[in-house]
């Protein structure tokens, strides 16, 4: 992104703010005319002690008494004012980046499964940390700089040039070399510091797999190994810091030599003007000052550069993410009936981004409400496809599916959620309470709701054994659960919604068969009269459906009850004669 | 410093109680406590070289930085211009130093000052820059130095508390707390940099005017407070921020993870609800700390212009009653800046210790942290080869008292034989074949190879002769090639590619950009879950090892590669003792014996024909547990 994109991304941000902003930027004007005052009132003062008819105390008291004065009154109104313009603008830096966050945050929730996929969390992550923390930078710190550099710069060189131009020309004249050292070395501290960063991370991302596979690297008596290659990476990240240490350093040396000349310029161009009388003694002094003042925006003139740069970087990758439409829009005019949960798909294909092989394949099926369809097939054969079509976590690429007898895609997305109800088969728990994870999606649900739904989900005794109860805390800072235990708790979360449509995608993976059972047994006492929909590798589990579709290769391939399927050749049957053989033990 | 090697073994039925919460605790300010800083600085000791020509080139340095703006003032200003020979104010030397210039190389006196000026601040400076570049080499080596000894101490310690403290806990005590300390140390260097143009600069100033450095002394004590009571404001509002931050990142992050769940309890208002809330405080917090900041930091750097206008109104006086030169007064303006900056860099260094030291804190807790396996102290030497025999012995065992996870286990494994341990989740399997090597402490006389009573055996040497393949495939950063010999001299590059094709992992090697030699990425994403379980095999059967442990991958993988694993399992385990924790129904019934494990109890013992023959539990599991899918067609 250039600078001028950038800016006119951030711009509509700014504006939201643009009276604090703006104001805070002339307050910093006004604050450089009092700051770059006080020299040229010193060099009043100054004057008056040089003058060479030495005049009576008194007389001097009255000439240094207004200008003290003054000088104390610029003092205190380049303080004030500076406070005010700086936490102005800084505010508006942190609202800014505030509300970029909020906007990111509701941003990244309409997104799907194909957005996810494409960037990890850990790099949402950081843009949500690191890049809205540029922006903040650039509007709150950079933009500031640039500004209160060019009104120095401006101020600074005017008063000088009413002093003498010609002195102020002939300390000007190394000027250039200080921005060309300054950018030079910003470039390369730039890059050196990336380095580290990159180093930084390396070393990071070592120690984080090497702690991950800790087990490995002890069970195979790899730990000095480890150590070696550890060592190395330390060093490289020592050396890389070193190294970066060492160009910060050379252009702190480097900018006060150059400035050198220029104050040798003062002390022998000016020496020579004020002995031929065209300066005062006192401009001679306010030179110095006025060196001073200007010395750090031409030194920062340089690294400006970069901070711009390094600013509109975050910036793209902020709007990078803030541009990305979401997958799933909801259509105008959407409807709200009641739902019983009867489904249909008629043709419906699917195939994710950049692949040929359709996962859903001109699939046609009808589940009645209040029956339970189980759905079969090898890994890779389209089930999670399916149920994930079923919640527009994805859109079907032909064909529709009807809830109801009507598209799903008529429905508001939130409204199709609330009726269709998808425990998934990877079981992810918030840190939160046991309780606060059944009823997540409504944290208003009585205590009795959640006991029923754990008691179906098999998850009482769990819950028992906890002196805490629904209360105890899990995850990092609470009490781990076991895989079986999860998906339990996973399966609560979808029970105890009541949804006219219920779809389970092989949540028992990790259950023992005798709970599952239960489980199952629990579950048709419990939805009577609802549709459910499940996933199962299992023929036992199959065989407690209603109907059974079975899929191949995102084809449907058999279709029918659990006793018409067994009459026929084909997957399923081959597959509970696997299970069956498995029970007579091998030919 | 380092953990001591335990002479008398602990009983290990009775593990030390030790308290591993210490390691979520968050510490994140704290007091400096000179015993912690001393041990601290005992790092630099090894680059105390380094140290002293840093501390030699900022005396050097400083004391030429003092000089400059006394050419100046004194032999410009009041030498030069002025030609004010009445006072005699200290110059140290440099009107005299000028003047012998000017004789010797017959230039002007302002000629000869200019040049004295340009020759002492290039020497100033490139000082200063040497002081600065070994000091960050002192400080930048002893990190390195704690670093890779608290790396190495970490990777030592025994599984008993990797099971306890989370990976991402200890991660950051070697990487984000060791940094924390290298600002903390340069800005402790750097302000001796500061400190002695300081105490130069106030002599000489003592010496131009006591009573103008009298006011100005009035007003260190004023600002030192002002510090102070800014620092302890601004403290509990960064403290408020840091919390809410980590409740920013910690929010987004866990909804990130789970957005699914999310996005399908129709909890997305909600949320964004929440996040607001945190967002809203902490923009609050942030607004609060920058007005502060900015209000102190404008106030500082103005105590210069301050302190100038009180030094033109009361100094102004003392040039008219002839009391000091007027070259000498504007050396004091000069000196001000020198003298103010120290107290400034101490403000700022101020929360950067506290935070410091939280870090070194958790970097010496870790450091401390003594827990380890009891090794034998006069270990039994081992045979050449092991036979193979395994006895279990009444073994019981538990992680923690009280609860025991493998109950009476006693079981003979021939050398040779194959045994496939069954059983559900939370049974013991995984404890049993830990056990075995030997990543925990346990009674002695409860496992024996070959006769030999494991706890009186090394570690080490232990596992050298035991190839396990866990169920996760840890890959190292490296070659594929790498992977296989992990450093071991005595692997051969040929003999890690006959160990691939043995098991057939030469296929998909052979398919990779550049072969044997690929980089793998760290997590393996670039290999299937199939091509790393073969790459874990070529790994343990290149050592040969007398015994092997398998914890069979549970992961569903795709028929081919299935049948591909069985193939390279039958060659892993021929002529070798193989303990097969087993999950897939073929390598069950190829194990010489089954042992089916219930609540870390043996329960069944035999051979499939027979256990199915008799219809216990094995009979049971196999009826419920095994999927049969993947093993079909």
């Amino acid at each position: 992104m250039t600078i001028k994109s950038t800016l006119r991304r951030l711009w509509p941000y700014i504006q939201q703010h643009a009276l604090p902003f703006w104001g805070g930027m002339a307050g910093l004007l006004i604050a450089r005319l009092f700051e770059a005052a006080i020299p040229f009132l010193m060099k009043q003062g100054i004057d008056a002690l040089a003058s060479p008819d030495t005049p009576s105390l008194n007389e001097i008291s009255n000439t240094l008494g207004p200008i003290a004065l003054i000088i104390v009154l610029c003092v205190t109104a380049q303080i004030v004012v500076t406070i005010f313009s700086r936490i102005l603008i800084r505010r508006t830096g942190v609202i800014v980046a505030a509300d970029m966050r909020h906007k990111l945050y509701d941003h990244l929730q309409k997104q799907g499964p194909i957005f996810f996929a494409q960037y990890p969390v850990g790099d949402l992550m950081a843009r949500a940390i690191n890049d809205i923390t540029r922006v903040r930078e650039l509007i709150a710190g950079t933009s500031r700089t640039t500004m209160v550099l060019i009104f120095t710069a401006t101020v600074g060189l005017s008063f000088m040039t009413l002093l003498s131009w010609q002195l102020t020309l002939a300390v000007m004249l190394p000027a250039p070399l200080i921005t060309y050292f300054a950018h030079v070395y910003a470039q390369r501290i730039y890059l050196a510091s990336q380095r580290t960063q990159e180093g930084f991370a390396d070393l990071s991302t070592f120690v984080q797999q090497n702690l991950n596979g800790i087990r490995t690297v002890q069970a195979m008596a790899q730990e000095h190994r480890e150590i070696e290659k550890f060592a190395s990476r330390n060093q490289a990240f020592a050396d890389d810091n070193i190294a970066l240490f060492k160009d910060s350093s050379a252009i702190g040396a480097i900018m006060p030599v150059i400035a050198a000349i220029s104050t040798m310029i003062i002390i022998g161009y000016g020496s020579h003007l004020y002995q031929a009388g065209t300066i005062s003694l006192g401009t001679f002094t306010a030179f110095f000052s006025y060196l001073a003042l200007l010395l750090w925006p031409i030194r920062e003139a340089g690294s400006i550069v970069t901070q711009w740069q390094r600013g509109a970087s975050g910036t793209a990758r902020v709007f990078e993410i803030l541009d990305h439409p979401p997958e799933i829009v909801d259509q105008p005019n959407p409807t709200h009936p009641k739902l019983t949960g009867s489904i249909e798909f008629k043709q419906v294909s699917y195939r994710f981004p950049n692949k040929d092989q359709y996962a859903i394949e001109a699939l046609s099926f009808s589940v009645p409400a209040g029956k339970t369809l189980a759905v079969v097939g090898r890994v890779g054969s389209g089930k999670s496809t399916l149920l994930r079509l079923l919640v527009r976590m994805l859109e079907p690429e032909q064909g529709e599916i009807l809830l109801d007898q009507t598209p799903i895609r008529a429905y508001p997305l939130p409204y199709l959620r609330k009726n269709v109800c998808l425990v998934l088969q990877d079981p992810f728990l918030f840190a939160d309470s046991l309780g606060g994870n059944i009823a997540y999606d409504d944290p208003d649900r009585s205590q009795e709701a959640i006991l029923t739904s754990a008691q179906a989900a098999a998850l009482n005794s769990t819950i028992e054994a906890f002196p805490e109860g629904l209360d105890t805390v899990l995850g990092e800072r609470g009490v781990t659960l076991s895989g079986g235990q999860k998906q339990r708790a996973a399966l609560a979360r979808g029970i105890i919604r009541m949804s006219p449509l219920l779809i389970l995608d092989d949540c028992f993976s990790a259950v023992d068969t005798e709970t599952e059972e239960h489980i199952l047994t629990e579950l048709k006492l419990l939805r009577a009269g609802l549709t459910t929909l499940m996933v199962s590798n299992r023929v036992s589990t199959a065989r407690h459906a209603d109907e059974i579709l079975v899929l191949d290769e995102g084809k449907q391939v058999a279709f029918g009850t659990h006793e018409v399927l067994m009459t026929q050749q084909g997957l399923y049957r081959d597959l509970a004669h696997a299970q069956q053989m498995t029970e007579e033990g091998p030919q | 410093m380092t953990a001591k090697k335990q002479q008398s073994p602990i009983d290990p039925r009775q593990p030390a109680l030790r308290d591993h919460g210490v390691f979520d605790a968050e510490i994140s300010y704290k007091a400096p406590t000179l015993s912690e800083f001393v041990r601290l600085l005992a790092w630099a000791i090894p680059h105390r070289q380094q140290a002293l020509y840093s501390l030699i080139l900022v005396l050097f340095a400083s004391f030429l930085a003092i000089l400059l703006p006394v050419i100046v003032s004194r032999v410009i200003i009041d030498g030069l211009l002025i030609q004010d020979a009445t006072l005699t104010m200290p110059d140290l030397g440099m009107s005299s130093l000028v003047a012998s210039i000017s004789d010797r190389l017959g230039l002007s006196v302002l000629a000869s000052a200019l040049l004295l000026y340009g020759i002492l601040t290039l020497v100033c400076h490139s000082a200063y820059h040497l002081h600065r570049i070994t000091l960050a080499r002192t400080v930048m080596f002893a990190l390195r130095d704690l670093r890779l000894a608290l790396f190495s101490h970490i990777e030592r310690l025994p599984s008993t508390f990797f099971d306890k403290v989370a990976v991402g806990r200890v991660m950051t005590r070697v990487t984000n707390d060791v940094q924390a300390l290298f600002d903390m140390l340069m800005g402790i260097g750097m302000l001796i940099g500061e400190f002695v143009p300081f105490l130069i600069a106030l002599g000489l100033m003592l010496a131009i005017s006591a009573e103008l450095t009298g006011y100005l002394l009035i007003a260190i004590p004023v600002f030192a407070v002002l510090t102070y009571f800014f620092r302890m404001a601004t403290r509990i509002v960064y403290r408020q921020i840091r919390t809410s931050v980590s409740q920013l990142n910690q929010n987004l992050q866990e909804n990130l993870s789970g957005i699914q769940v999310v996005q399908l309890s129709n909890r997305e208002r909600r949320n964004l609800a929440t996040y607001q809330a945190i967002n809203d405080r902490n923009q609050r917090q942030e607004i609060t700390a920058v007005s502060m900041e900015t209000g102190y930091g404008a106030f500082m750097d103005n105590m210069v212009n301050m302190a100038l206008a009180a030094i033109l109104w009361i100094g102004g006086g003392e040039v008219i009653q002839a009391q000091i030169s007027l070259g000498s007064l504007i050396l004091f303006t000069q000196f001000v800046d020198m003298f103010i900056r120290p107290i400034r860099v101490l403000g700022q260094q101020y929360n950067v210790i506290f935070r410091a030291m939280a870090s070194a804190e958790r970097i010496f807790q870790a450091l401390d942290w003594d827990e380890q396996l009891h090794e034998p102290t006069h270990p039994l030497p081992l045979p050449p080869r092991f036979r193979g025999k395994v006895e279990f012995r009444d073994l019981s065992f538990g992680y923690e008292p009280g609860l025991p996870v493998i109950k009476h286990f006693s079981l003979t494994i021939a050398p040779g034989e194959k045994v496939a341990i069954v059983g559900p989740t939370g049974s013991g399997k995984s404890t049993l074949i830990r056990l075995l090597s030997r990543s925990y402490d346990f009674n002695r006389n409860s496992i024996f190879i070959d006769d030999l009573d494991l706890t009186d055996l090394s570690s080490d040497a232990v596992r050298d002769r035991i190839g396990v393949v866990l169920q996760d495939f840890h890959i190292f950063a490296g070659t594929v090639l790498e992977n296989i010999q992990l450093g071991d001299p005595r692997i051969s590059r040929a003999a890690a590619e006959q160990a691939a094709a043995w098991v057939n992992a030469d296929q998909f090697i052979n398919a990779l950009p550049e072969g044997f030699d690929t980089l793998l990425n760290e997590r393996g994403q670039n290999l299937s879950q199939g091509q790393r379980q073969l790459l874990a095999f070529a790994r343990v059967l290149v050592r040969d090892p007398e015994i092997l442990i398998l914890d069979e991958a549970t992961a569903s993988i795709d028929t081919e590669t299935e049948q591909t694993i069985q193939t390279a399992l039958q060659q892993l385990t021929r002529g070798r003792t193989s303990i097969l924790i087993a999950h897939r129904l073929q390598t069950i019934q190829e194990a010489d014996r089954i042992v089916v494990l219930k609540r870390g109890e043996l329960k069944e013992v035999g051979s499939h024909e027979a256990l199915m023959a008799s219809r216990g539990i094995y009979y049971t599991l196999n009826q419920l547990q095994f999927q049969t899918l993947e093993t079909l067609s």
